[in-house]
């Protein structure tokens, strides 16, 4: 596979302001129900000065996702681009992925009583799901197929500061690269998130 | 800002602040109100190096991103500004030649200076003096530098000497009409911009023109309306050139003065009905008295596509109409951004169901009012036609002289939206078919292929492209001052080298150095304001001359109360040793018709014993403004759905308050509210920050079940201006919403 056409998410934590625009964007376009969180944005030392850093966070569709690793019914599939997507009719709700992910990506509804948990649920890169491209079923369970009509994912798309990036590894990388050159300063060699999730290279 | 200089706007653009070296941020919050405009601040750190400085009592999202952030106590920015103008004049740091040239008694201002030592703002602001040194000396030696604010530095009793005082400091540097530099103030919604300039504000015309027979006079010639027809409208004529009531106090014009509410100046009566088109009264300070007031109106009409929290707060009972008010997207025309470019807006559906937008609901207002044939006369063509909203925008281009807005015909509008692609983000400039215009041709755009202009006061560009000195506003000598810029300090390619006076009918062959033709002559108006010929302008354009004139700003303006900006701490103001000190205004009478307290409630009593906690209100990323369409998206109140207070864990702990319990705000009106605690270090512990978006909750009690059925909001709570204190500006009457005090008890 050609590392051209790898798909990568990146999150630049000097640009993000915490706005929550890629998160409502998800959430609007996807008509996610509550307490479905497909994307979030997380801030770490809140109110403290020189400490506070947000980043908004999904399932960063991993190298060798460790979601896929663990499923016991093999829901999970990866595309020839990288992004990782699963059946959610073949899904038990196990949960296993939860605990395997190191983002925690995945999202479960609760139903009924005693908060069965009903299928998965996560990012799909705007990229829908096993089921006939861009039918109304695919479009109920998985939200919109936006990469199948040729259009970035909706929260990078909606991100005020271009904090969030999504698309080629090698244009993204060269985005990256060029921030860090213009701001002059700093040692760090790749994206936060990036090591975890893409390994080494 | 208009007393400074001439006109009360941004003058850079968002896009320009990528130019900027260094950018200091009074009382405002960007990446939490302008997110995407905020982009261009995170640009200029990234590609530009620019030192990023927030002033502000709370740590915000702003400050998360800055290089440098002090948390000064609410209501003493003035003696901030002082002591980085103390340093900066005593290090030689200040733009002598620029002050000499183009500045009017800044000498005073060195004066008040030289007392705001480093130590001595320390004490006042609660900014360590070492902390003062390292911010100014960052920002004068990173130029240019732009100067940001928002409602932070004006929602103060003396908002208005804040807002001279920075413009001050932007002149003392030099810092003034050039990319990167400026003033840049941050307009808080959608269109402000545009609805100040067309005089939503009770003390002008449109276009600023003055209350004055003049300018009524020259208003009914455009409008096609008979001079005496409109002085007929009026009580008697001289209610036609005072001021009305403001948004902050309309409620006093209802309470009239009757149990003990201030005095009212209003033709002997109160005021009884209240048509709100689009403000969610929520974000208005005194929501008892706002309450009272709607309580003891005779109608109450709110037009909005949202149901209005006043139609929540408000006991009343009939005579109380929501009418369906369309949305942008139901609608065309121009707005103007916060940078004074205008947009065109298309429609995108019909207005749903009965909404209708809000010039439709005026027509029919005005049909019922019996005035409708003059309401639209000058926009009739000889058939009595016109064709919405084109025949509006061209009577704006054709009337409003002050700010230049005759360059903003539908036509080019709409080409510049339609071709925005071909303009460049920062510089505004376009290129190909758009060559030689900004976009959105900024005001002032003084004929009708002027370019506009980006950057205001700038001498390094010709008039027809943009350049301009100061204003010429206030006189051609005070003191015996000359109030005309220097030899050489004029727009490029000017035919005058220096300052020269606004232009007229009268002066308009000397100064320009031209003969009028006599057909000229008959066709030109008395003034550039008022010359619906445009040969003012047009004869200006070609000899290089800015209509307006060019003139020196002025630090000094001898008309307000105080002529230089002073101290003064807040009415309630947590250090009653200052208040001796820096005491308020005298009581002002008959302020926007009502009489306003100043000193008298400074004095009242120590405020501070019973009420030791600073209270500041703000925004929240997901809601806009009063939060009314906000909080009834499902998705934006999830992030926000209750009311909360930001306290610091060290007040809260001593106060035996735990992170989500639920606390009483008491304020000194006798007001109080219920709300949860949220721990947070971005507030100190002597102070709290409360968002402003939310209402449904009133004093503890739930009262949004008064919601018409089906259209309660997601997120109620308590509006937080229940507790903003009793407070306005002395020249606006903005309210102060930034530095009051409350008492916090567990609830």
């Amino acid at each position: 596979m050609s590392e051209m056409s790898r798909l990568k998410f990146y999150c630049d934590e000097g640009r993000c302001i915490e706005c929550d625009g890629c998160s409502i964007a998800c959430a609007e376009a996807h008509e996610l129900p509550a307490g479905i969180n497909r994307r979030k944005v997380i801030t770490l030392n809140e109110g403290k000065e020189g400490l506070e850093y947000s980043l908004s966070i999904a399932c960063m569709h991993c190298n060798d996702a460790p979601c896929e690793q663990v499923c016991p019914v093999d829901c999970f599939y990866i595309r020839e681009d990288g992004i990782v997507l699963h059946d959610k009719e073949t899904c038990i709700g196990c949960a296993y992925c939860l605990y395997a992910c190191p983002f925690g990506a995945p999202q479960f509804p609760r139903e009924g009583a005693f908060g069965a948990k009903g299928a998965m649920d996560k990012c799909t890169m705007c990229a829908g799901g096993p089921l006939e491209t861009n039918s109304e079923k695919e479009r109920h369970i998985y939200g919109q197929n936006r990469i199948s009509e040729g259009r970035v994912p909706v929260c990078a798309a909606m991100c005020s500061t271009k904090a969030l990036l999504v698309g080629d590894a090698q244009e993204v990388s060269a985005i990256y690269r060029e921030r860090v050159l213009a701001r002059g300063h700093g040692v760090q060699t790749s994206p936060m998130t990036w090591s975890r999730a893409y390994g080494a290279k | 800002m208009a007393n400074t200089w001439g006109y009360g706007a941004m003058t850079n653009s968002l896009g320009d602040i990528q130019n900027a070296r260094s950018i200091i941020i009074f009382g405002a919050n960007p990446a939490v109100n302008h997110p995407v405009g905020f982009a261009h601040f995170l640009k200029a750190k990234e590609r530009n190096n620019a030192q990023i400085i927030v002033v502000d009592p709370v740590y915000t999202k702003t400050a998360a991103k800055a290089d440098h952030f002090c948390q000064i106590r609410p209501g003493t920015d003035i003696p901030f500004m002082y002591g980085m103008l103390n340093i900066i004049f005593k290090n030689g740091w200040a733009d002598e030649s620029f002050i000499n040239d183009r500045v009017y008694g800044m000498d005073l201002i060195k004066e008040e200076a030289k007392k705001w030592t480093p130590e001595k703002v320390a004490d006042v602001t609660g900014v360590p003096a070492d902390k003062l040194i390292q911010i100014t000396t960052v920002y004068a030696k990173n130029s240019p530098g732009t100067l940001i604010w928002a409602m932070g530095l004006t929602q103060h009793t003396i908002g208005s000497s804040n807002t001279r005082l920075a413009p001050i400091v932007q002149l003392a540097l030099g810092n003034m009409g050039k990319a990167g530099g400026g003033t840049n103030i941050l307009r808080g919604h959608d269109n402000v911009q545009g609805a100040t300039d067309m005089g939503c504000l009770s003390n002008s015309l449109p276009g600023y023109y003055g209350l004055a027979d003049g300018s009524w006079k020259y208003f009914a010639k455009q409008w096609n309306v008979d001079y005496e027809w409109l002085k007929g409208q009026f009580q008697s004529p001289e209610w036609m050139n005072k001021n009305g009531f403001t948004l902050a106090r309309w409620w006093a014009g209802v309470l009239d003065g009757k149990n003990g509410n201030d005095k009212i100046h209003n033709g002997k009566t109160g005021l009884k009905a209240l048509f709100v088109m689009g403000n969610g009264i929520t974000s208005v300070a005194q929501q008892a008295k706002i309450k009272e007031g709607l309580d003891n109106l005779e109608l109450l009409v709110l037009a909005d596509p949202f149901v209005n929290e006043a139609a929540v707060l408000t006991d009343k009972q009939d005579d109380v109409f929501l009418l369906p008010a369309a949305t942008q997207f139901e609608t065309e025309g121009s707005v103007t951004a916060t940078n004074r470019s205008a947009q065109w807006r298309r429609k995108v559906v019909e207005p749903l169901y009965e909404s209708k937008p809000d010039q439709e609901i005026l027509f029919e207002l005005s049909k019922r009012l019996g005035f409708y044939d003059q309401y639209t006369a000058s926009m009739k063509d000889s058939s009595g036609k016109f064709t919405w909203p084109e025949d509006a925008t061209r009577e704006i281009a054709r009337i409003i002289k002050t700010i230049g807005l005759t360059g903003w015909t539908p036509e080019r509008l709409k080409k510049h939206t339609d071709n925005w692609h071909m303009f460049d983000q920062v510089s505004l400039r376009g290129y190909g078919e758009m060559k030689g215009e900004y976009y959105g041709l900024p005001w002032p755009c003084w004929t009708e292929n002027h370019s506009g202009s980006p950057v205001l006061y700038n001498t390094n560009l010709s008039v027809k492209d943009g350049g301009m000195g100061f204003r010429n506003r206030f006189g051609l000598e005070h003191d015996g001052v000359s109030q005309l810029a220097a030899k050489g300090s004029a727009p490029k390619g000017s035919k005058v080298d220096g300052g020269y006076p606004e232009i007229t009918r009268d002066n308009i062959e000397e100064v320009l150095k031209i003969k009028l033709t006599e057909e000229e002559k008959k066709k030109i108006g008395k003034n550039w304001k008022v010359d619906r010929s445009n040969i003012i302008a047009q004869k200006c354009m070609e000899a290089g001359i800015a209509p307006y004139g060019n003139a020196k700003a002025r630090a000094r303006v001898w008309t307000f109360p105080d002529e230089i900006p002073m101290h003064r701490e807040p009415l309630h103001s947590p250090r009653q040793d200052l208040t001796k000190k820096y005491p308020a205004y005298v009581d002002k009478d008959n302020h926007f018709r009502v009489d306003t307290k100043y000193i008298s409630k400074q004095t009242e009593q120590d405020w501070s014993k019973d009420f030791p906690i600073n209270l500041v209100t703000g925004r929240l990323v997901n809601m806009n403004g009063a939060g009314m369409e906000n909080r009834a998206s499902k998705y934006l109140a999830a992030l926000s759905p209750e009311m909360f207070c930001s306290i610091n864990p060290d007040l809260a702990g001593q106060l035996g308050v735990r992170d989500g319990g639920m606390i009483w705000i008491h304020s000194p009106e006798g007001t109080k509210i219920k709300v949860k605690a949220k721990y947070s270090y971005s507030v100190s512990p002597d102070r709290v920050f409360l968002p402003f978006h939310f209402a449904g909750h009133f004093q503890g009690e739930d009262i949004s079940h008064k919601y018409p059925k089906g259209t309660k909001p997601y997120a109620i709570g308590e509006s937080a201006n229940t507790v903003t204190n009793y407070g306005y500006d002395i020249i606006t009457q903005i309210p102060e919403t930034k530095g009051g005090l409350c008492r916090i008890e567990r609830a």
